[in-house]
């Protein structure tokens, strides 16, 4: 008996029960979708700003003498100082977060004479392929600096003959000059809005040539995907408990990672870059925030549109309470099947909703940001349970004044 | 039937109190949300150009250091004096001072109130919250006869630009200067104590603190501006500028910027920062406009879908007057009236409590609330409104089909 009420409750009045859905439906599919975006939200603004602003962690010889740099010009002698060792490089993507690293960028800056003029030439990587175990890697100083705007071609990574020249030089694509006495191609002009824009940017493998320090880095600029900075990341790891040490290694911290780097390359110092690294940490917290308490607002407001549907949906189904009633339905038989009818449409259209707000979320994701977001399937239970509470929470008023009502006035529509 | 529409709209209102509060609790929401949404966009451009301070300046002003900066007041508008043609010949190349030039301090004087000057003029040409800072470099050496970058800078002025210099302890006096942590090993410094030299000239000073950055900084000492102008009689050669905005706010107080600069200084951007803060902007505008779109529509075609079942469902109403004589002008003005006070309480519940969602949201994530502007009212407003509207309207078109006696005779 308690069954066929229960379906033909869904057979018979489909238009009532049409209103409940929808208002579910809706609800789930834009919690759905804040949910999916807030939780990737992160990620994503992370990416971008690793994308926009390059290098957060710099790597340099642990027995470095100082830099003797203003505003990006170079003044120490390139014969000064150590050198880290570019075999050691590949060493960087075995490191436990080496997935996290998006960009290397080796340097090796050294004073040539070209044409007769005195100035700085960068050896630099472009597109250097790194080999680690069976991972390959393919990176360089474009993808450090993605700002640098390229005409013509960056200049192969195994020519001894090919070199890029700062927008500033007067030197132009297709020029052919000397430096040190060695013949050069100039395959194309960089802009890069500073002091670069005077520099030739040339092979690593032909700086190392030139200065006569074979397998020599001067830096290395490392761009990697990091979590802000809080209270934890600061503290030192060798003070730490073993436990909250494994925690600390295992957090994609700027600092973590530079401890990991200075593991693997014993030689090395890396440290984040803290201009690059706090500003990006706080922008990122302070968007994925806003997200998140965007997200909490609208699951508040979500959940008071659809239990004010629920409430409007019982609260016309008075008679029929009424008339079960005084047919000798218990008080907790009619509670059990109008909270059973809820549940089972909640569920349904948290479903349908759930669906729909993962694609929608994926939509919006790739009209802004340019690429997919990953599936969520975690959000499915988690809807759904929202869908439920709020289904029912919603209920409750309406069922509990219907109930209390006096069947006989129900029925001749009084109240 | 004496009865008057405001009579008739009364009681509705009075007699079916849970009918008409969920509604106007749905129009709350609706209100509410759509108010919370356009408060925090709005205000999310300032906000988040406020946040991007965090990485210092965006613009940089060179200067050369042959000359010393022309004393602006005189030549308010350069364009129209002799230095401007100057200005135009090939631009010298920042010279970094080695040797003590013998000019004494008077010339030190000189260059510390003509910098003032420009960067009072650079502060009003880029418009307010802009910070310029003045910086100077020369290479010194270290008691180890290692070289080693001395700056100079205003301080005080220096730690609000760059909020990420981690300082173990900031100056007090003229004499305390700033050491970079990979500086410090090589100062063989006692008592806090350390000699620099530059050119013939040695002096002693006082370390205050370590100054770690990950970056240059940490290989440089930093003094005071007047106590370097002092030491090395070298003016500053660079200004650090930091405008907040998009790029084209930026590029268009540079612009301004430019008009107001002696002849041997040169301003440009750094792009990488500016590029980087419009994009990083504009993304996370497009996506607060998603879920405002999102959020706001599917909030109303909620509301819209209970109020008009809510008005179905008074079919019996309907009837009623119907069958007592009711035109269906009238009819509908009574159900649009109705909605439409109830559309009103909404929005006005609404806006207080949307209000004080994104003033809060603002304390809690930016540390200042976002305030509401009366220009969001019209579209939360209207929005509210034509849901209320639709929800009237749409259901009597249906009932209007059906005849009066049937719908009395029941379902």
């Amino acid at each position: 008996m308690f069954l066929r009420l229960l379906a033909e409750s869904f057979l018979r009045q489909k238009r009532r029960r049409l209103l409940a859905g929808l208002a579910i439906l809706l609800g789930a599919t834009a919690i759905t979708t804040m949910l999916a975006l807030g939780t990737s939200i992160g990620d994503k603004i992370n990416r971008e700003l690793n994308s926009n602003y390059g290098a957060n962690i710099i790597v340099y010889p642990k027995a470095d003498t100082l830099d003797i740099d203003i505003a990006g010009v170079n003044i120490k002698p390139a014969t000064s100082g150590s050198y880290l060792r570019e075999q050691d490089l590949p060493k960087l993507k075995e490191i436990f977060w080496r997935n996290n690293i998006t960009a290397i960028s080796p340097e090796l800056p050294l004073t040539v004479t070209a044409n007769n003029r005195q100035l700085t030439a960068t050896g630099l990587w472009f597109h250097h392929t790194i080999q680690s175990g069976t991972d390959t890697f393919t990176t360089g100083a474009p993808a450090v600096h993605p700002w640098w705007k390229l005409t013509g071609t960056w200049p192969n990574d195994n020519a001894t003959n090919e070199a890029a020249a700062g927008a500033k030089l007067p030197f132009h694509t297709g020029d052919s000059i000397t430096i040190d006495n060695v013949p050069i191609h100039i395959t194309g002009t960089v802009t890069t809005g500073d002091d670069t824009d005077t520099q030739l940017l040339i092979p690593l493998a032909l700086a190392q040539q030139l200065n006569n320090t074979p397998s020599a880095v001067r830096r290395v600029y490392l761009s990697a995907l990091t979590k802000p900075e809080d209270a934890f990341a600061r503290r030192n790891p060798n003070s730490l408990s073993p436990k909250d040490h494994d925690r600390w290694y295992c957090s994609p911290y700027a600092n973590s990672i530079a401890f990991q780097v200075d593991e693997a390359i014993p030689a090395a110092h890396a440290e984040q870059i803290r201009r690059v690294a706090q500003s990006e940490g706080q922008i990122l917290s302070r968007i994925s925030g806003l997200m998140w308490l965007v997200t909490i607002a609208s699951l508040i407001a979500a959940s008071f549109a659809v239990s004010s549907a629920m409430a409007t949906a019982l609260l016309e189904r008075r008679r029929e309470i009424g008339l079960m009633r005084s047919l000798g339905a218990s008080q907790t038989t009619i509670a059990s099947l109008v909270f059973l009818e809820t549940s089972i449409l909640a569920l349904a259209t948290g479903t349908i909703g759930w669906a729909l707000g993962s694609l929608l979320a994926a939509r919006i994701a790739i009209q802004i940001f340019g690429s997919q977001i990953p599936f969520n399937a975690v959000l499915l239970p988690v809807v759904l349970a929202l869908s439920l509470l709020v289904a029912i929470a919603g209920s409750i008023p309406s069922v509990r004044f219907a109930l209390r009502l006096d069947p006989a006035a129900t029925l001749r529509e009084d109240a | 039937m004496s009865l008057s529409l405001l009579t008739l709209l009364h009681r509705s209102l009075l007699h079916r109190q849970s009918r008409a509060r969920n509604a106007w609790i749905a129009l709350t929401v609706s209100a509410a949300i759509s108010t919370a949404l356009l408060t925090l966009y709005n205000g999310l451009d300032a906000k988040l150009h406020h946040e991007f301070r965090t990485f210092g300046a965006n613009v940089l002003v060179t200067l050369s250091s042959k000359e010393k900066p022309v004393i602006l007041s005189e030549a308010k508008d350069p364009l129209h004096s002799n230095a401007a043609s100057q200005k135009l010949s090939e631009k010298e190349r920042l010279v970094i001072p080695t040797e003590r030039s013998d000019e004494g301090s008077l010339r030190a004087q000189q260059n510390s109130e003509s910098m003032g000057l420009l960067l009072s003029t650079i502060r009003e040409a880029a418009g307010p919250n802009t910070q310029a800072v003045p910086f100077a470099y020369a290479v010194g050496s270290t008691a180890s006869h290692q070289p080693i970058v001395i700056a100079g800078t205003d301080i005080p002025a220096a730690r609000q630009l760059n909020s990420w210099w981690q300082v173990s302890a900031w100056p007090q006096n003229e004499n305390e200067i700033l050491v970079g942590t990979r500086a410090l090993p090589q100062l063989a410094a006692t008592n806090n104590e350390t000699t620099l030299t530059y050119g013939n000239h040695t002096q002693t000073f006082q370390i205050a603190g370590t100054i770690h950055t990950g970056g240059a900084e940490d290989s440089r000492v930093y003094l005071p501006l007047a106590a370097f102008t002092a030491f090395t009689g070298a003016p500053a050669s660079i200004i650090e500028i930091q405008i907040p905005g998009s790029a084209k706010q930026v590029n268009g107080a540079l612009d301004r910027i430019r008009q107001q600069l002696p002849p041997n200084a040169e301003a440009h951007p750094i792009r990488q920062l500016v590029e980087g803060e419009t994009r990083i902007v504009d993304r996370t505008r497009a996506l607060m406009f998603g879920s405002l779109i999102l959020i706001s529509l599917m909030v109303a075609v909620s509301v819209l879908a209970t109020l008009s079942a809510s008005v179905l469902e008074r079919r019996r109403d309907f009837a009623v007057l119907k069958a007592l004589g009711s035109s269906q002008a009238k009819l509908q003005s009574l159900f649009l009236l109705e909605a439409l006070s109830l559309s009103l309480a909404g929005v006005v519940s609404g806006f207080i409590l949307g209000s004080i969602a994104a003033i809060a949201i603002g304390k809690i994530n930016f540390g200042a609330p976002i305030f509401p502007t009366p220009a969001i009212l019209p579209p939360v407003a209207a929005l509210n409104l034509f849901v209320a509207t639709v929800a009237a309207l749409l259901p009597l078109r249906v009932l209007r089909k059906l005849q009066p006696a049937a719908l009395l005779k029941g379902d």
